[in-house]
């Protein structure tokens, strides 16, 4: 069981006097005093380096030590421990100056009774007690203040300075805490700062919750500028009344430099990866124009040389076939021919001839299809035109028509029989595409070409464009199509899906040449409902006839 | 009535040689061939033909030096020429009447009753202009 006794040293070289405070330290039922009785002060030395005591009641007038000396040498020996010092009635004065020299309390010789007593030591011991913790707080609370790199202060209802830190001081450039006490903001910082700081305290003081984390500019009068994340909490004493403020605040310059550094960086990189991006763009953009018109001038020099070619072919291809189909006439009509072959032999020869002189007749056409002869037509009577010379062959193939030809429509400026050629190879395709009959429409119309339409065009640069006015010809058929696969050929030269002898490859090819001269456009598509739409487009100069 | 002279002047001889042998088994002609365009003008003032066919592109003298002396010669003038071309289309010699350049032509390869409606017509056309 542990020992709860009070140990206690008395320091007295008055025996009775011993013996009468050990009487009444006796009858105190609890706690129980242990009481040791020294006479001097050198064994009471000798007593406190061997043993441990709660208190200590001490005479300052010993044999061998007089007066405050005496408590001085009992401190030094043991530093905490609790002293109560018992005076004459006529050293009042040095009772109060052993108190303030560290004594927990002191007693007058006659006047202390049994019940004081025991009282007087507890109290002794508790105050000791309660200023060692004292102590240590005052320690623990200094050290924060002091040591910690943040910068700490109190301030009363007016935001005036109560207390600040070391920190804060030497911000301030202040050798000594003190010298803020009773200053304000607006001592140290410009209005900038010191009016919004100001605002927040009394809110702080108005409403009595603090302000956790703000972040503040701080704005000095020789115009340097930091930050501080700042905490405010509303002071209160000990009945709860708000009586100031206090806060820490923390320096956050540099990392709201790096912060702005890194928001700058991070808004230049965007700006770069943006001027990357459009970079990327321009150049896939130039990429993809450079390589459409490589395309274009490959088309170009293809055409060129084809051009070439055909006029080439041409003088050099007919004289032969001159001389051939001048030979087969003759010897059609020769008696020499007994031989019952011969006819069908020599029909073959002359069919053959025919096809040789249409492929080069196709392509002259084509190398031919440079220069245009323009003049103002209406499309419809261009239409018109090129039925009847296909009347015959849409009757033949039992192929039925419909014509919804607009009115009013502007004229265009055409080579109109060139637009004719163009329009009679689309029907005959039609009608070669319908072998069992079918069903031809042709539409005429104007209309303003919508932003989808853009970039239709031709590779002599003549654009139709969004906002233009075309006119439009529509010729479809209900034939058998063309397959998907097919239909991106189906303008190159020499492209065709006729059995031989029945096309020559060219027929589409110069109708796109044809149209592309006059600045306009063709294009070829399946219909869904089957069959084939194939739209030609020239620019006009309004909707109205011109 | 006499057989129609005419010559053919063109540098290919399988061609002259088979119109001369069609011409002549066609109608009544009497056809002589000339290959050569700088001896066309002697083929035709030994020969006097009532009608000249004439081929355009030849290597030495082309057709259309052989008009420019034909025109020169009084004696020759008035003879109707008709071009051979392998380089004009049928439908551009149909377009303009068969006339380009103020003369008659004949797109090449030509059947033989092509040709001889083209020579009957200038024939024609000549008898109705000395008839004058």
């Amino acid at each position: 069981m542990e020992d709860t006794s009070i140990k206690a040293l008395l320091v007295e070289d008055n025996m009775e006097y011993a013996g009468l405070l050990r009487g009444f330290l006796a009858d105190t039922p609890f706690p129980r005093f242990d009481l040791t009785h020294v006479e001097h002060l050198e064994k009471a030395l000798q007593l406190l380096k061997e043993r441990v005591f709660n208190i200590i009641l001490l005479d300052l007038n010993l044999p061998d030590s007089r007066g405050l000396t005496t408590l001085d040498q009992i401190k030094a020996q043991a530093p905490g421990m609790p002293v109560v010092v018992l005076t004459g009635l006529d050293d009042r004065m040095l009772s109060l100056e052993a108190v303030r020299k560290g004594a927990q309390d002191y007693l007058v010789k006659g006047q202390i009774d049994a019940r004081m007593l025991p009282r007087v030591m507890r109290y002794a011991i508790e105050r000791k007690h309660i200023e060692e913790v004292l102590v240590e707080e005052r320690y623990l609370l200094h050290s924060l203040l002091d040591y910690v790199p943040d910068n700490i202060y109190f301030k009363d209802l007016d935001s005036r300075f109560i207390r600040i830190n070391k920190q804060m001081a030497e911000l301030f450039g202040l050798n000594d805490p003190a010298k803020a006490v009773g200053k304000t903001d607006f001592d140290f910082f410009t209005k900038d700062h010191a009016k919004p700081a100001y605002e927040d305290e009394q809110r702080v003081i108005k409403s009595g919750r603090p302000l956790v984390n703000i972040e503040e500019k701080e704005t000095w009068p020789d115009g340097r500028e930091t930050w501080v994340s700042t905490t405010k909490v509303p002071l209160r004493d000990n009945h709860a009344r708000i009586i100031g403020t206090f806060g820490v605040s923390r320096d956050i310059t540099s990392r709201k430099q790096a912060e702005q550094q890194l928001k700058k960086t991070n808004e230049e990189l965007a700006r770069s990866e943006k001027a990357l991006r459009e970079t990327m763009q321009n150049l896939k953009t130039s990429h993809e124009e450079l390589k459409h018109a490589q395309m274009q001038i490959l088309q170009a020099e293809k055409m060129e040389s084809v051009g070439r070619l055909a006029a080439g072919v041409a003088h050099e291809v007919k004289n032969p076939l001159a001389i051939i189909q001048m030979g087969i006439e003759y010897l059609s009509r020769s008696p020499l021919s007994g031989n019952e072959n011969m006819p069908i032999v020599l029909k073959d020869m002359w069919n053959a001839i025919q096809r040789a002189d249409s492929i080069v007749r196709g392509l002259v056409d084509f190398s031919a299809s440079r220069e245009l002869d323009l003049k103002v037509e209406d499309m419809n009577d261009v239409i018109d035109q090129s039925l009847l010379l296909v009347r015959h062959e849409l009757l033949k193939s039992r192929v039925a028509m419909i014509k919804t030809l607009g009115i009013n429509l502007p004229h265009v400026r055409l080579d109109k029989n060139r637009v004719q050629q163009v329009l009679v190879n689309t029907i005959m395709n039609a009608t070669h595409a319908m072998p069992n009959g079918g069903m031809l429409t042709i539409r005429t119309y104007t209309r303003k070409l919508a932003e989808i339409d853009q970039d239709v065009g031709d590779r002599t640069g003549n654009r139709l464009r969004a906002g233009d006015y075309v006119l439009v010809t529509e010729i479809d058929d209900t034939g058998t199509g063309i397959p998907d696969d097919k239909i991106s050929k189906i303008f190159d030269p020499f492209y065709t899906t006729k059995a031989t002898g029945k096309g020559t490859g060219l027929g589409l090819t110069v109708s796109k040449k044809i149209i592309e001269l006059h600045g306009g456009t063709i294009d070829i598509r399946n219909r869904r409902v089957g069959g084939v739409s194939v739209t030609i487009m020239f620019k006009t100069s309004g909707r109205q006839p011109v | 009535m006499n057989k129609k002279r005419i010559l053919i002047v063109d540098d290919e001889v399988s061609f002259t040689r088979l119109v001369k042998l069609n011409l002549e088994q066609a109608g009544d002609y009497e056809v002589r061939t000339e290959s050569n365009g700088a001896l066309a003008v002697s083929a035709a003032m030994a020969f006097k033909p009532d009608l000249i066919l004439l081929d355009n592109i030849m290597p030495d003298l082309d057709g259309g030096d052989v008009i420019a002396r034909l025109k020169s010669n009084a004696s020759l003038k008035d003879i109707p020429v008709v071009f051979l071309t392998a380089t004009v289309r049928k439908q551009e010699v149909d377009a303009r009447g068969g006339v380009i350049g103020g003369f008659p032509f004949v797109a090449k390869p030509v059947t033989v009753s092509a040709l001889v409606v083209c020579i009957e017509e200038n024939l024609k056309n000549r008898q109705v202009r000395s008839e004058k």
